[in-house]
């Protein structure tokens, strides 16, 4: 299966208004075969469906977490409470910044991908995840080094600030993970599977950087 | 302007006969049902916030009762009309359908709800919320405790458990708050119930109309014997309920006789001191209820038993008998010492 | 159509049966991605845990038939009532309406071959087993959830609930949460992706639009639970102070989340009974639904506003008096989209030439039982009477009457209405009318006087009551009830499983239904359509033509057969354009394995061997990474 002319050969006819022929896209195994069923989808495949529900749920999980924290936050005078500094604004706003950053590899990733080109999308994706990996990495010492000053076992405001951080923490961790695979599978070329997955992915990973700004901006709340 | 709509409504302008007919027919079944018994009945009430609140309900289920009977009717035609289609006398109009569910589904509904909406929660819930720090001459705080209720009186000593005196007639600023888990203040012919909730301060109105005695109970489930966590509300003529007061804040009745003194000697030198309060003695422990006037109470273990005759005895020679699961252990006394220490308790008054 | 399929029909049947069929025995059971057979799987153990809770129920019933008796201990009784809580909503009535009667029928009535996600589908049913499993071990080792369904703090934190009794709650409703997101997921891609080309929204049947609804609530919904059981488990086995009012917590945060979920969850329960109504009524009561979009639109509405009211739950508890206020408003808001449907449903019977046959029935006695519940729960959107009545049985009396009465009632008028499609016999009518009335006048009889003695002042979750209150005799009543209730719940079972085995063959439609399922063979064939069927209205299957058309295509053109490989068309979103074809998974060990695997983790969790559930963790990701390796067209 090597182009879209073997793809359109192998098509059902289509039932309804405009649209013409229905692609059986899971037969695209190659990169213009693959680009070529995404150019004939009128509407978002299944999984793209799926990953933004997905996606849904988690937003209201994080909703829940800030609300839970600005909850807490507005029945105390004092926040945080005594004994605790206020958050450090620098570090944790430039590092979301590197973070949303990624996006931009990301995007142009997708779009690579979407024609077919998978080898700059390879790439891209690399960068990001890198990036990104390298991000968790200092996070994770920060985290560290937060524990050092103030417990989650202190009091609510601890609680509800390392479960915050946690929470997104696992999240880029996974979405680390998700690249990777993401990359083991794209070494073997591009079929129309892999490409909704590349989409998929993309999505997952725009939420949580959108999600970084959110828990970044609470987190450091007190300090702005 | 809710305050006089309030005053009127207690006037009890009543609507057109048809409709209080319909009214009370619809609520008649309830009524018989439910007259005639329950001291802890919100539907007896005997105080302007009870009282407001039951007239609501009985207007509530009047309603509710025409609409649901309305419903009955229609199924019913269903089922007579059934071989014929469309609608009795007006056959087959699909118009005439969408706007019956448009009118029986949203106008009807949107009117009634509008009124019921006003009345409840604008005009009675004026007169249910926390009373105005002024508008009150005497506060009462209750501590909600798993399973029992610690009564003071804030400006005097007066400590107590389980049963609340009030006088009559008067505005009395309740304080609900807890230590241990969420309970729930409720005495019915009185008031509605407010929780109390560890790090919150709740207050209600306490009045009662008439002298007498008003039966509560814990409404929020708060752990094994949440069952047994009941409460007296007394309404006393003023001038007992300030005698009562006062008795209330006097320390310990000293122990009269070699048997009472035996048992004050066995409860201090037991556990019981480390968690019942005595005032007045060396006694200060503050898991179970305040003791110092125990035989003032009707009964014990937060109404589960009375405070007469020998329930007393049974109920120190082994609480986890009448209310398992309570904190109070069987202390592995003897029956003599338990007898020298029933004597001492029945000369708290 | 009892025409003779032509060759090529039949040949092309036999091609698709081929291609779909599963292996038959315990292997093909444990390794379906049928969403028949996972439907099944799901009814059977909700009937199963159905039972238990009921037998908790009896218990509590047993204890309370008169003052201070002795039949269960104070933490026993907690225990039941938790549980009988837990179970029924949990373990029972969701998985029952979305993964038996949701996955089973949604894609029949719109014309698809299975759910978008197979395997998900798949890990959905063996996440729900594991995690009712995982609580029921609680109440195996004699540590039962004993808190209350809702489980308020400081009761349930460590401090006053010590055992693992609590934990098991958390980690268990965490656990199936996953269950009940997969499947709302599934459910929402596949009406939006998989309806039958030319099945456009305005064409879809009401029961989808129910399930559409209800599965929307549930990934809004859950959310909020499962950052409170997060909170609650991290307060309870690491020490954080969520809830600890002495280092800043509250315990009202708990009540506002769980409420937040709770309130919605009570939606997502009624929801699918509505679908199940709009189902039963136009094809006994002969007519299409009255004011159809208004229908479908009040049902998107109820599950919409019910994420505005959750702090209904809440008056007594020391709100401000505006906060109040408004969650009383927006409560009463919601009682328009119930008329709207209420009239609806009664206006399409009276209008129609109703059969009173068992399934309509059921539905008639939803209808009365709803309309007590919702009128009992507009009386609580007055604030001052719901300060009155809240914790008492009253509310108990309101919401078994919701629950049971416009819930349950539905989901038992369905079993009877599908039970010849699923099964391919007739269930005995006689005795389903008789198990009606049993069931209805028992149900009334256990929870009407709940009403009475809720209004004399008798307080919800006391394991046991003083005489001399007035609540004696009301309380045998009930409890006599609860019993002839269980013996026409009993007789329902008895009959389908009799008529399983001796039942009457039931043929195609023996009813004359309106939507899809009844076009297929009872019970349908693997393949669901041999040809994905076409149409032009919401009751496609009382549209001839189109089905006429769709049995020319079998023997002719076969472009709507899709018969070279497990496929399935998508299409758009809103029309319902053709948009490609699916290649649909096969039989997996995957989703099996992976449940074993998050059962593995959540015990590790429970026993807090914080270490090896992270290994697990990581072996759950990597069965995960697996079940995506192979790729469709690999099959």
């Amino acid at each position: 299966m090597t182009g879209g002319d073997d793809l359109t050969r192998r098509t059902g006819r289509g039932h309804g208004p405009p649209t013409g022929g229905a692609t059986r896209s899971t037969e695209a195994t190659s990169g213009p075969a693959a680009s070529y069923a995404a150019r004939r989808r009128v509407s978002l495949p299944v999984g793209t469906w799926g990953v933004i529900l997905l996606v849904a749920t988690e937003a209201a999980f994080f909703g829940t977490l800030i609300a839970s924290y600005l909850y807490l936050r507005l029945k105390v005078s004092q926040w945080p409470p005594a004994g605790v500094e206020p958050p450090d604004l620098t570090a944790p706003l430039i590092l979301t910044g590197v973070l949303v950053a990624t996006t931009l590899p990301i995007l142009l990733a997708v779009r690579a991908a979407r024609v077919g080109r998978v080898r700059p999308a390879w790439l891209l994706l690399l960068g990001a995840m890198l990036v990104q990996a390298a991000y968790l990495g200092v996070q994770i010492h920060l985290f560290g080094s937060d524990l050092d000053k103030f417990q989650p076992t202190d009091n609510a405001y601890g609680s509800v600030y390392f479960t915050m951080l946690f929470a997104h923490h696992v999240h880029v961790l996974v979405g680390i993970l998700m690249i990777g695979w993401l990359l083991a599978r794209l070494i073997g070329g591009l079929t129309n599977y892999r490409l909704v997955a590349v989409q998929v992915v993309a999505i997952y990973w725009y939420f949580v950087n959108a999600v970084a700004v959110a828990i970044t901006l609470t987190q450091v709340s007190p300090s702005l | 302007m809710a305050r006089s709509t309030l005053r009127r409504f207690r006037q009890d302008r009543l609507p057109s006969p048809l409709i209080r007919v319909a009214l009370w027919g619809a609520a008649a079944a309830v009524a018989l049902a439910v007259a005639g018994c329950g001291e802890q009945s919100p539907l007896k009430p005997e105080s302007d916030p009870a009282r407001d609140i039951a007239k609501l309900t009985w207007w509530m289920f009047g309603i509710a009762g025409v609409v649901f009977g309305g419903a009955v009717v229609m199924l019913l035609i269903g089922w007579l009309t059934r071989r014929e289609e469309g609608l009795p006398f007006i056959g087959k109009r699909s118009n005439v359908e969408t706007g019956a569910v448009v009118v029986f589904g949203i106008v009807i509904p949107v009117v009634v709800l509008i009124g019921v909406f006003a009345f409840a929660n604008l005009v009675v819930l004026d007169d249910t919320d926390a009373p105005k720090a002024s508008s009150t001459e005497l506060t009462v705080e209750v501590t909600g405790n798993q399973w029992f209720w610690e009564v003071r009186y804030p400006g005097t000593k007066a400590v107590t458990a389980n049963e609340i005196h009030i006088p009559v007639r008067t505005r009395v600023n309740l304080v609900g708050k807890t230590d241990d888990v969420i309970h729930s203040i409720w005495i019915p012919q009185l008031n509605r119930k407010i929780d109390t909730v560890p790090g919150h301060r709740n207050r209600i109105l306490l009045y009662a109309d008439k002298p007498g005695r008003y039966r509560g109970q814990c409404a929020e489930f708060c752990g094994l014997q949440h069952a047994h966590m009941s409460m007296y509300v007394f309404a006393d003529p003023p001038e007992r309920f300030r005698a009562w007061l006062r008795n209330m804040e006097r320390p310990e009745a000293p122990p009269a006789g070699p048997s009472a003194r035996g048992g004050k000697r066995i409860f201090m030198a037991n556990q019981c001191a480390s968690c019942h309060t005595i005032r007045g003695t060396a006694a200060r422990g503050d898991i179970g209820p305040d003791l110092t006037h125990l035989r003032d109470r009707t009964t014990l273990a937060g109404l589960t038993i009375p405070n007469r005759g020998d329930y007393l005895l049974r109920w120190i020679r082994d609480p986890q008998h009448f209310k398992p699961g309570n904190k109070m252990p069987a202390l592995g006394l003897s029956d003599a010492q338990i007898q020298k220490l029933v004597t001492y308790l029945e000369g708290l008054r | 159509m009892a025409t003779m399929p032509a060759p090529l029909a039949r040949q092309r049947t036999e091609r698709l049966q081929r291609i779909w069929e599963e292996p038959k025995g315990l292997v093909g059971w444990l390794t379906t991605v049928d969403h028949k057979r996972i439907g099944l799987m799901f009814l059977f153990t909700s009937l199963a845990f159905f039972a238990a809770g009921g037998v908790e129920a009896l218990l509590i019933r047993t204890q309370l038939i008169r003052p201070d008796n002795g039949l269960l201990s104070p933490g026993a009784f907690n225990e039941a009532m938790t549980m009988h809580g837990v179970t029924m909503i949990f373990l029972v009535v969701v998985p029952m309406s979305i993964g038996a009667f949701g996955n089973y029928l949604l894609p029949l009535m719109i014309g698809a071959r299975d759910l978008a996600f197979p395997r998900m589908n798949a890990l959905s049913f063996w996440i729900y087993v594991a995690s009712g499993l995982f609580v029921y071990t609680g109440l195996a080792i004699g540590s039962a959830p004993d808190a209350g369904w809702f489980d308020y703090l400081p009761l349930g934190s460590k401090q006053y609930s010590p055992g693992p009794n609590v934990d098991f709650y958390t980690l268990g409703l965490i656990f199936n949460g996953i269950s009940s997101t997969a499947t709302a997921v599934n459910l929402i891609v596949t009406t939006f992706k998989l309806r039958a080309p030319g099945m456009s929204l305005n064409r879809m049947p009401l029961f989808c639009y129910a399930m559409l609804a209800t599965s929307f609530a549930l990934v809004f919904a859950l959310p909020p639970l499962n950052t409170a059981l997060i909170f609650l488990e991290l307060d309870r086995a690491l020490g954080f102070h969520f809830f600890d009012v002495t280092k800043g917590g509250d315990p009202l945060l708990w009540q506002h989340l769980f409420w937040i979920f709770g309130h919605p969850e009570v939606y997502i329960i009624i929801l699918p009974a509505f679908g199940i109504a709009t189902a039963i009524i136009p094809t006994f009561a002969r007519r299409k639904m009255v004011a159809f979009p208004l229908v479908a639109l009040a049902e998107i509405l109820v599950a919409f506003i019910g994420f505005g009211v959750w702090a209904h739950h809440m008056f007594a508890v020391g709100l401000d008096t505006i906060t109040t206020i408004y969650f009383a408003a927006a409560s009463l808001i919601i009682v328009i989209p119930s008329g709207i449907q209420l009239f609806a449903w009664i206006t399409t019977i009276v209008t129609g030439r109703p059969r009173f046959k068992t399934p309509l029935l059921w539905i008639v006695g939803f209808i009365v039982l709803f309309l007590l519940g919702g009128l009992s729960g507009v009386t609580f959107a007055a604030i001052p009477f719901d300060q009155q009545l809240t914790d008492t049985y009253y509310v108990v009396a309101h919401f078994h009457y919701v629950i049971f009465g416009a819930a349950v009632f539905p989901l038992l008028g369905g079993m009877f209405y599908w039970f010849p499609k699923v099964t391919g016999r007739m269930y005995h009518e006689r005795a389903g009318q008789a198990s009606f009335w049993l069931s209805f006048v028992g149900m009334n009889l256990t929870f009407f006087p709940m009403h009475i003695v809720g209004l004399l002042g008798m307080p919800r979750r006391q394991y046991t009551y003083p005489h001399g209150l007035g609540w004696d005799g009301y309380n045998l009543v009930e409890t006599i009830g609860s019993y002839l209730l269980a013996a026409g719940l009993l007789m329902v079972v008895t009959n389908l499983a009799v008529s399983l085995f001796r039942g009457v063959p039931a043929g195609n439609d023996p009813f004359g239904g309106d939507t899809l399922e009844w076009s297929t063979t009872s019970p349908p064939p693997s393949y669901n359509f041999a040809v994905i069927p076409r149409v032009t209205s919401p009751y496609a299957m009382w549209d001839r033509e189109d089905r006429q058309a769709d049995q020319r295509d079998l023997a002719g053109p076969a472009e709507r057969v899709l018969d070279e490989g497990h496929e399935t068309p998508a299409s758009s979103v809103l029309d319902a354009d053709w948009d490609e074809i699916l290649e649909m998974p096969a039989k997996s060990w995957s989703p099996i394995l992976l449940a074993a695997a998050l059962a593995a983790g959540f015990t590790m969790l429970l026993t807090r061997h914080y270490v090896i559930a992270a290994v697990v963790a990581l072996l759950a990701l990597v069965v995960l990474g697996g079940w995506h390796w192979k790729e469709p067209q690999e099959a």
